[in-house]
């Protein structure tokens, strides 16, 4: 492999030298690497080209991402160029590094903890949704990983990836005791509208919010666990049913939101509460997406309202790995739920769309689909239900080409557990990807049209 | 089917962009036939508001897409994919001779561009639209860094593309109004050039002074590219538009200090008193001031300043000696210099003297003075504060019509970007050729 790049340097210096004339040779311009669009969104594709390179070499792509907690993430993968010197991410495979094959986006659903970095981490959870992930993308020379120096650069891009488009609006609701963030796209409205639930993990997580937002809908994150503005004490779910409908009405009665276009989204145990809302309180949502969770509660309710009493899920149907790492599936197990909290599910009158991760190693999403399926059928509904089932993926399906965590940190006291999400690297990718895709042609069918 | 409304659905994309890139805008979930007004509106820096619309019927599917479907009337017509940023103009009751510039880079150009039902001619502000959505245009790529310059008594800002480098430098001047304008060299750092925009008439030094500068002024910006850590010290390149290209072309062909890798002159001339100042430049055209004649608005026309051109070696530079790849961009509706006879007039000189090889001319009809980055909205004329003391305000004729100097700037654009990538990582035959354009 001749050294190519010496080569162009040094020729650059004899130039210099003749008085500054040039006289050609086969030099070729220095490497370029592109990435487009540079400022994206996070369910954008991004092009990812190198150009100017020496015909058949083995050169490597890197990305270097900086969470909002300062923790360091890292991919890379290695090319060999073609003919004309090009590497096109978009056609080129990988054929080492964080991915293999052709995967345009797998530097960035690929990205892993950087070496040295704290343990257990799990991404995606970027708190501020108003700033964008700020990516480093570089060519290295030869097949390298990026911790390997010293390294050769050829060149670098820097590129943007953000969750809001510019003139999403991001409004903080403590309205009716409700908590919440609310998402409005620009324009006069109104917007058909999103409910959006996450898990038992609690907090406010808003980032799908605001990419719904991005894509033309209102979008309300509701909290209901683990929340300092909710009352009670924190580890419990302290509201009931008559917030969930405080949450869609508020919904329902804002200036610039069709009021017969909501739906509902959930995961994890949003699914639950989405299921519940729509076959129990009077609420009629336009269409329900669900997501790796139960038809039923997995904590013992406290009251008919839906309140919880217990701090936890019942640890007898906790099951551990080899190292010590928690999988949380059995506790979601049909058989397993309270039964008084089982969704009448009969009662449901909207499409449903429910989202399957095969290697859910947090809740039994298996079983829980073919119970909602079965219901739904004996009930002479099966037209309602679309299912979607994605082999190696697990129970975090969230937005495209970001990193999935198989594990991670669960609590500190009363003793430091990780948890199994489960789902496999590229699997895992291929299925947030194609969902994505399916969840807004869905919302778009049922709440635009 | 159910009685409701239509849920339109617009979108730009990318809704996040460089100044310089393209976007595609489209309309859906509208019926077949459907008539619309596509709406751009911008506020400026300094408040003014700029608008353009066009009108189109959305197709079979109930759709309009902009970078395919023709405009029937409005700002531009026909297809035109980014018609709403080009013919982007002063809305109604603004004062005249306005111009956009953007002085800070660092933040985006906001556009909102909104949908319309029906074909409408005016009073967009007073509507309620059907749909908007928001648009950032930025001169600067992320990781791209803004360094403002005061060694060596310069008032100038570098700016340099994101990643190690290290890169091509180039040193870019503007022309006869001042000031440091930095819009140019951000979006060409973006492009992986590290540029410096530089304040020649305006500078601190000169307020403090009263002196204007001199050429040692150009060789040290010069020497603060070459001597920086992260610029290659022997692929500098010079950039100049209007009185810029004075400057750029005394500096390429006499200075013992300035080696170029190449030369970008837009709307300029070589005539010019040898061996004067800058300040001796100046009054060489000032002389010539009865020669001013005024179009039927009024307006400022500054083209026979420099005619005819002058025989007499010493008021030109000599093109002979040129030793680097020039690129000249003229417009021929220039009002303001004469700037397509002065390429005409090099191209000879050249020709005779054997280095035309050396030369690219690009000529465009119907263009004006004002060769900017592509789709900013044209000026035909426009307020000009002169940098003389005291200073007066005209409003000058730069000339050019809307859709012929829009098309120029981008094609301009394009090749300036080639051209200059070839000659700054070195390697291409002499006078870069187009013909893989």
């Amino acid at each position: 492999m001749i050294p190519c790049y010496t080569v162009q340097r040094n020729l650059a210096c004899i130039q210099r030298t003749v008085g500054g004339v040039r006289w050609t040779s086969s030099c070729r311009p220095a490497p370029l690497l592109t990435a487009s669009p540079v400022r994206a969104l996070i369910d954008d594709k991004i092009s990812i080209r190198g150009h100017f390179l020496p015909p058949r070499c083995p050169v490597t792509v890197c990305a270097q991402m900086q969470s909002d907690d300062g923790d360091l993430w890292e991919a890379f993968a290695h090319f060999n160029t073609n003919s004309d010197g090009t590497v096109n991410l978009t056609r080129d495979p990988s054929v080492g590094g964080s991915y293999l094959g052709c995967e345009p986006m797998g530097l960035l659903w690929g990205l892993q903890p950087a070496p040295g970095a704290r343990e257990g981490l799990r991404q995606a959870e970027k708190k501020k949704v108003e700033t964008p992930y700020v990516m480093l993308m570089s060519l290295l020379k030869g097949h390298v990983s990026p911790s390997e120096r010293p390294s050769t650069e050829l060149a670098a891009v820097t590129a943007e990836r953000w969750y809001m488009a510019p003139g999403v609006r991001r409004i903080e609701i403590r309205q009716n005791g409700v908590v919440g963030t609310l998402f409005l796209p620009p324009g006069p409205g109104p917007f058909p509208a999103m409910l959006d639930l996450w898990g038992m993990g609690g907090g406010l997580v808003e980032y799908r919010s605001a990419l719904f937002a991005s894509r033309g809908y209102a979008s309300f994150s509701l909290a209901y666990i683990g929340h300092k503005d909710l009352p009670g004490p924190q580890n419990l779910i302290n509201v009931g049913d008559p917030y969930y409908k405080s949450a869609f009405q508020l919904l329902q009665d804002h200036p610039q939101v069709y009021p017969d276009r909501i739906g509902i989204i959930g995961l994890s145990f949003g699914v639950y509460l989405a299921l519940r809302l729509a076959s129990h309180s009077g609420i009629k949502p336009s269409c329900l997406i669900c997501i790796n969770g139960p038809a039923g509660s997995t904590i013992k309710l406290a009251d008919a309202d839906g309140r919880t009493e217990q701090t936890e899920n019942d640890q007898k149907y906790w099951t551990y790995d080899d190292q010590g790492n928690v999988s949380f599936r059995a506790v979601s197990l049909p058989a397993n739920l309270s039964p008084e909290s089982k969704v009448k599910l009969e009662h449901l009158t909207c499409p449903l769309m429910y989202i399957v991760g095969e290697d859910d190693l947090s809740a039994s999403s298996v079983e829980n689909a073919n119970l909602i399926e079965e219901t739904l059928s004996a009930a002479g509904k099966s037209q309602l239900l679309t299912r979607l089932s994605y082999p190696g993926a697990g129970h975090l399906i969230e937005p495209p080409y970001t990193p999935n965590s198989r594990a991670s940190l669960w609590s500190v006291k009363p003793q430091k557990l990780v948890t199994l999400w489960g789902g496999h690297l590229a699997p895992h990718a291929a299925a947030q990807e194609d969902s994505w895709k399916k969840i807004l042609e869905f919302m778009e069918t049922n709440l635009r049209h | 089917m159910s009685m409701k409304p239509l849920c339109v659905k617009l979108s730009v994309q990318p809704s996040r962009g460089l100044v310089d890139e393209k976007f595609t805008v489209l309309v859906q979930n509208l019926l077949p036939g459907f008539q619309l007004t596509v709406h751009a509106l911008h506020q400026c820096e300094d408040g003014h508001s700029w608008e353009a619309f066009a009108h189109y019927t959305t197709d079979a599917t109930g759709t309009v897409n902009v970078s395919q479907d023709p405009s029937l009337d409005g700002t531009y017509s026909g297809v035109e994919p980014m018609g709403l940023l080009w013919s982007l103009r002063p809305v109604p009751g603004s004062k005249s001779g306005l111009r956009m510039r953007k002085m800070n880079v660092q933040t985006p150009m906001v556009v909102t561009i909104s949908v319309y039902q029906g074909h409408q001619m005016e009073g967009f502000l007073d509507r309620v639209s059907l749909a908007s959505v928001v648009v950032e245009r930025w001169y600067m790529a992320p990781g791209v860094r803004r360094v403002p310059i005061t060694d060596g008594k310069l008032t100038a800002t570098l700016f340099l593309p994101s990643g190690a480098g290290p890169f091509p430098g180039l040193l870019d001047l503007w022309g006869g109004g001042g000031k440091l304008v930095e819009y140019r060299a951000a979006l060409l750092a973006s492009h992986g050039i590290a540029s410096m925009a530089l304040d020649y008439l305006t500078p601190q030094i000169t307020k403090e002074t009263g002196k204007m500068v001199d050429n040692d002024y150009f060789e040290t910006a010069y020497r603060v590219l070459e001597q920086h850590p992260q610029i290659l010290g022997s692929r500098i390149a010079m950039l100049g538009l209007s009185f810029g290209t004075s400057v750029t072309l005394r500096m390429a062909v006499y200075s013992q200090d300035v080696k170029l890798s190449c030369a970008v002159c837009i709307s300029g001339s070589h005539v010019q008193p040898i061996g004067g100042s800058v300040e001796q430049i100046l009054a060489y055209f000032n002389r010539n001031a009865d020669k001013t004649r005024f179009d039927e608005n009024n307006q400022v026309i500054w083209r026979d300043l420099l005619l005819p051109i002058p025989t007499d070696p010493s008021l030109k530079v000599d093109m002979g000696r040129l030793q680097c790849p020039l690129l000249l961009v003229v417009g021929e509706d220039d009002q303001n210099w004469p700037a397509h006879e002065c390429a005409m007039d090099m191209k000879e000189m050249m020709e005779r003297a054997g280095n035309s090889h050396l030369l690219t001319v690009l000529s465009y009809k119907n263009a004006g003075h004002l060769i900017e980055p592509p789709f900013m909205p044209f000026a035909r004329a426009s307020t000009f504060k002169t940098v003389t003391n005291p200073p007066t305000k005209v409003m000058a004729l730069w000339g050019g019509e809307l859709v012929a100097h829009s098309r120029a700037q981008e094609d301009a654009w394009r090749k300036m970007l080639v051209f200059l990538r070839e000659n700054l990582y070195g390697g291409m035959k002499h006078g870069a050729s187009f013909s893989n354009l």
